[in-house]
């Protein structure tokens, strides 16, 4: 009966959701371009599925490939932040810059600097999603219990093992928390880095390349919007999974 | 040859804080000493101190003919804390482990009692597999004691292991205790504010008085090995704890 529930009910919300856009589209008579009904997209999508695919598959690749390159480098320098206060306090506003200031504003920049292609793209999933990553990964650790860290000391634990063995464990659940976030950020840093960085392949290329056609690119522009959202759910939905089958023995994972 | 632990004139302050006058003690081999007082008069810290993860302000501390450091590099004291600190990605198992996993160089070889015999004699064989939220709290004490026991240390040093522990189910971890320190020689200092405890348990309590942290007297409890439970119904306990009781009174009224 619960299992049941669960399928149904966001079913049923999204299914109340897109009858809404539906009504809303044909109702108000809405330009194509301005919001396309998901009827015309589904068509557009079933019209040509591998091509949409194959596209897809290209920005998942450019957020897989971002998000744990910065996911990597937030467990060390987060490491290196928790185990230090100093550092902490020294690289704290340097993440906090980054958070804070648009990279909508910057990545021409970072496109002239790295070259066309798919570097400026990893770079921005990367870049935008590491202060998100690294707060999380210094906040999990250092919510590591001071008892079984003293428990360690007993017995003379060296860094790597209080890392291995403590640190990094209980960073987990925070980290996933966080990484939903990331996946969010990294997701919209790929759609717009593949337009900038005049990408042939990827749903932010074809999309943006689309956009600049306001006659006929409405069903190219909103299935790639579709595309994407599908994208963001799969990846939620793989973190879900993974927090799962590697925190069953966390609170948030029971009852 | 010295006794396991020596404190020579320890002294301890934080900031501006003197938490320890000039300790003096020797725990001889095989020895229970209990730290008894009230809470905040030093005891945990001269525990702290012992184990190496404070250092002295000044006087000298010897563990097993070497500095606190040196034990602990050495894995020589089982150190049991106050909240049990179990890992909650471990099952009960493998956080019985933890300390054998750790610093691998210096862990026993043959320890003279497996993980798996020291989880049945505390009653957590069928409860192996099972994490840390599944237990009870005397359950995951008794996990801890498990892990300061499976590494086979010469010195075993325990921080108020049962104080957030219900009475019944101290009782019953203090009885436990004793049956697991009863065969092995093993030195202990003992940490606690029950004067029960530290009647059951020890050779000889270290009354301690407060602000600051002072030893103010050392009694030797006249009871034979081994301590059945049935002994605290006896006259003999009864009169130990009155003994404890008016030590710990003349301790802080001075």
């Amino acid at each position: 009966m619960r299992f049941l529930r669960s399928i149904a009910a966001p079913m049923i919300g999204l299914v109340a959701f897109g009858l809404a856009w539906e009504a809303v589209v044909r109702i108000f008579d809405i330009r194509r371009f301005v919001l396309l009904a998901p009827t015309a997209i589904v068509a557009e999508f079933l019209d040509a599925p591998s091509f949409y695919l194959e596209n897809m598959l290209v920005t998942a690749r450019h957020m897989v490939l971002g998000l744990t390159t910065s996911l990597a480098v937030a467990i060390l320098v987060g490491a290196v932040m928790a185990s230090s206060r100093f550092v902490e306090e020294a690289v704290q506003p340097v993440l906090i810059l980054i958070l804070v200031t648009p990279w909508v504003a910057y990545i021409t920049s970072v496109v002239v600097w790295l070259g066309f292609g798919e570097q400026p793209i990893l770079f921005m999933v990367a870049f935008t999603s590491f202060p998100v990553f690294a707060f999380g990964v210094v906040g999990g650790m250092k919510s590591a219990d001071p008892a079984a860290r003293e428990l360690l000391a007993s017995v003379s634990a060296n860094r790597r093992e209080v890392f291995w063995r403590l640190r990094l464990p209980a960073a987990l659940p925070s980290i996933f928390t966080t990484a939903r976030f990331a996946l969010g950020l990294g997701l919209a840093a790929a759609y717009f880095a593949e337009g900038r960085a005049l990408e042939i392949t990827g749903l932010g290329a074809i999309g943006q390349r689309a956009a600049l056609d306001q006659t006929t690119g409405a069903e190219v522009l909103w299935t790639t919007i579709v595309c994407a959202a599908v994208l963001g759910i799969a990846g939620l939905a793989a973190i879900s999974v993974a927090e799962r089958l590697l925190l069953r023995w966390h609170s948030s994972q029971r009852g | 040859m010295s006794a396991p632990i020596e404190l020579h004139g320890v002294t301890k302050t934080f900031g501006a804080l003197r938490a320890l006058d000039p300790i003096t003690l020797d725990v001889e081999a095989g020895e229970i000493v209990t730290l008894l007082g009230p809470s905040g008069c030093g005891k945990t810290t001269v525990l702290r101190l012992i184990a190496g993860l404070e250092s002295p302000t000044a006087g000298s501390i010897l563990v097993d003919g070497g500095t606190p450091d040196a034990a602990r590099h050495a894995k020589r004291i089982g150190f049991v804390p106050q909240s049990p600190a179990l890992l909650p990605w471990r099952t009960v198992e493998a956080n019985a482990r933890l300390l054998l996993d750790i610093n691998r160089a210096a862990s026993p070889t043959q320890p003279s009692a497996s993980v798996d015999e020291l989880l049945a004699e505390v009653g957590l064989d069928e409860f192996r597999d099972a994490y840390p939220h599944e237990l009870s709290g005397g359950m995951q004490q008794r996990v801890g004691l498990v892990r300061a026991f499976a590494l086979d240390a010469p010195i075993l040093l325990m921080d108020e292991p049962f104080a957030a522990l219900d009475e019944l189910t101290r009782t019953d971890m203090r009885h436990l205790l004793g049956r697991l320190c009863e065969p092995l020689g093993t030195t202990i200092v003992y940490v606690t504010h029950s004067i029960a405890e530290a009647a059951f348990l020890s050779d000889r309590v270290a009354v301690m008085s407060s602000r600051p942290g002072r030893v103010a007297e050392a009694v030797t409890i006249p009871l034979g090995h081994p301590r059945a439970p049935e002994l605290e119904d006896s006259e003999e306990f009864f009169h130990v704890e009155t003994t404890l009781r008016a030590a710990l009174r003349a301790g802080s009224d001075r």
